[in-house]
């Protein structure tokens, strides 16, 4: 009997912790989700005391998918773009994880040096310096970029009597190339996110795997690899998310322009529909991956 | 027998040397890309703008000068939007992280029920970007209240910043609330048990033996916080129509600028060598947190890769 009414109590404190938080979130988060939600099935028009609306039905999203030429296809180029970007950040953020996660002198330099773009990368200083400035022409971060995307590959391939595979080859890497500079400046959390779960792999597989003789590239894909799968989807998630609500993006950009116009139920329309496919990739995504994925510690 | 083994040494020894030698070689190349806009930055901003058109001059500028740094900080009116920047974004950071503590806690260490409901709502407030509830957020600012009772309007004042992040809902505070729930979990339970079996209450637990515990990571989450609050510049130009905050300010630099310095119809500046100016814009504005970052490094890369954020 006393158990119980503990129980009841620590219920209690249990909801007397997260209450602010459950206020918050109906005010703040789930009204607003649901009017905004009403907006994308209606006509928005400012009326006196706040906006009024009226039932149109699907015509929003029709009209957000067929009659705006604009809105589709950015909404395409961008999907494209995250989808073949996300894997580029991952591998990237994957490797230098690893290697800093290596014990060397100068490491916490390093450390601090490829962190600091999560302190100023999601700002405006960011579109700034990513160049938002091509057109005065100017040296900036495109045209750095590019400084690496001379064809020596291809050069040393001729060099050394291949002719012929470097074109297709070349354009790839020119794609990764051309884009070093905002992949690297992407990729702070990820960092992170790796190092962290790199700190977490117990030092028992470790002493096996030296034990065994594995080599290097033996260890990373036996040990290194499952233990950070499952950090692998949360950092792919995190990625996508950060691209998509990114107020750079273009598909970000449309939604505003048509909001300034004052046309609210469209653009609220819009941004369910980029929201509903984003959700789609994550979950296509997450089904797939879940069968790759390793978790060691069930209870943890 | 000797001769093996002296022969796998030295091979080891050169594989290790390689490893070595080609591991500094990308660290320092990809750091170059990182520190790449910063050093520009600051070699661009001590610079006279005629250095710009000055093939020669690439990093070191050839006339230094410290005019360039106090025009920009006169036109972005630098000393109230700092201030303005203080008193909303750091008392935001500092309520919120208080906020999503207590709530982090609250998740970790209690079973209620409609629990699983509230993680999943957490985990939608994670994924929904807040563009897409902006403009309703806005008509609730506008018209703040019970519906037909009274309403209030909020929009332009401190607490349309300030209410949000007091009750868990500010920049992006799902993320730091998971933060906290998975730090919490990972503290050990025995401490709290203690706690209570001396007569304390939960809440005095948490106060007295749970936030002590976890200084370190306290500031971790704060500083998180700082670079959501500084560099947001949606949110507050959706609620603000005239406090500048340092955000706002770098966006509209641009026309800023071209305000308070380039309206001279006698003076002829060219957009290249304007960069000059957006370039000292950018540094003067992430100087406080580049100082910030530099003091409290060692918490950030340390406490997250050691607290098992993870997991």
């Amino acid at each position: 009997m006393k158990k119980k009414s503990y129980e009841k109590r620590k219920e209690l404190y249990g909801y007397g912790f997260v209450s602010l938080w459950i206020i918050g979130t109906v005010i703040f988060f789930l009204i607003p989700l649901v009017k905004s939600l009403i907006y994308s099935v209606s006509d928005v028009t400012i009326g006196e005391k706040s906006l009024a609306t009226s039932f149109t039905g699907i015509e929003n999203y029709y009209n957000a998918l067929f009659s705006d030429r604009k809105y589709s296809s950015v909404l395409w180029s961008t999907l494209k773009e995250t989808i073949w970007k996300t894997p580029l950040i991952l591998i990237f953020s994957l490797f230098i994880a690893v290697l800093l996660n290596n014990k060397f002198r100068g490491r916490t330099f390093f450390r601090a040096v490829f962190f600091l773009p999560v302190i100023i990368a999601s700002g405006p200083v960011y579109s700034i310096i990513s160049g938002d400035m091509a057109d005065t022409g100017n040296m900036n971060a495109e045209q750095f970029s590019t400084l690496f995307s001379n064809n020596l590959l291809g050069e040393l391939l001729q060099f050394l009597g291949i002719y012929g595979i470097t074109e297709n080859m070349n354009t790839y890497i020119t794609l990764i190339t051309d884009n070093i500079f905002s992949i690297v400046w992407s990729s702070g959390i990820q960092i992170i996110i790796f190092l962290a779960a790199l700190q977490n792999i117990p030092v028992s597989a470790k002493e096996a795997a030296v034990i065994e003789g594995a080599t290097s590239w033996d260890y990373f894909w036996k040990i290194t690899f499952p233990y950070v799968s499952p950090f692998i989807l949360a950092n792919f998630i995190f990625t996508f998310i950060d691209a998509f609500t990114n107020p750079t993006n273009a598909v970000m950009k449309r939604i505003f322009e048509i909001r300034n116009d004052l046309n609210f139920g469209l653009s609220a329309a819009m941004s369910w529909i980029y929201f509903g496919v984003v959700l789609a990739v994550i979950g296509v995504i997450t089904f797939i991956s879940r069968k790759w994925i390793y978790y060691g510690n069930e209870e943890a | 027998m000797t001769d093996d083994l002296k022969k796998y040494r030295r091979k080891t020894q050169a594989t290790d040397f390689l490893i070595r030698f080609f591991r500094t070689l990308i660290l320092i190349g990809l750091s170059f890309v990182i520190l790449y806009p910063i050093i520009y930055m600051i070699s661009c901003s001590f610079r006279e703008r005629s250095d710009m058109n000055d093939p020669t001059v690439m990093w070191i500028p050839r006339n230094f000068t410290l005019d360039i740094i106090k025009e920009t900080i006169e036109a972005m009116n630098f000393g109230e939007t700092l201030y303005n920047t203080l008193v909303l974004n750091i008392g935001c950071c500092i309520v919120q992280v208080m906020s999503c503590a207590v709530t982090g806690y609250g998740f970790a260490r209690f079973k209620f029920r409609g629990k699983k409901l509230m993680l999943g709502i957490l985990i939608f407030m994670i994924l929904v970007p807040v563009q897409v509830i902006s403009l309703p957020l806005y008509t609730q600012f506008r018209y703040f209240g019970i519906k037909g009772v009274f309403s209030v309007n909020l929009i332009d004042t401190f607490a349309c910043m300030y209410l949000p992040a007091l009750l868990g809902n500010g920049i992006r505070s799902g993320l730091i609330i998971l933060i906290f729930m998975q730090f919490f979990k990972g503290l050990p339970k025995e401490l709290e048990d203690a706690a209570c079996l001396d007569g304390c209450s939960p809440f005095g637990a948490f106060i007295r033996v749970m936030l002590p515990n976890s200084i370190s990571f306290i500031i971790t989450a704060f500083l998180f916080s700082i670079v959501f609050y500084w560099n947001d510049s949606y949110v507050s130009s959706t609620f603000f129509t005239n406090n500048q905050t340092i955000g706002l300010m770098l966006k509209n630099l641009d026309s800023h600028l071209s305000m308070m310095l380039f309206n001279d119809a006698s003076v002829q500046i060219s957009p290249r060598e304007q960069i000059v100016w957006m370039q000292a814009g950018c540094l003067i504005s992430i100087a406080p947190l580049l100082i910030l970052y530099c003091y409290l490094q060692k918490y950030f890369t340390e406490s997250i890769v050691n607290s098992g954020i993870v997991s």
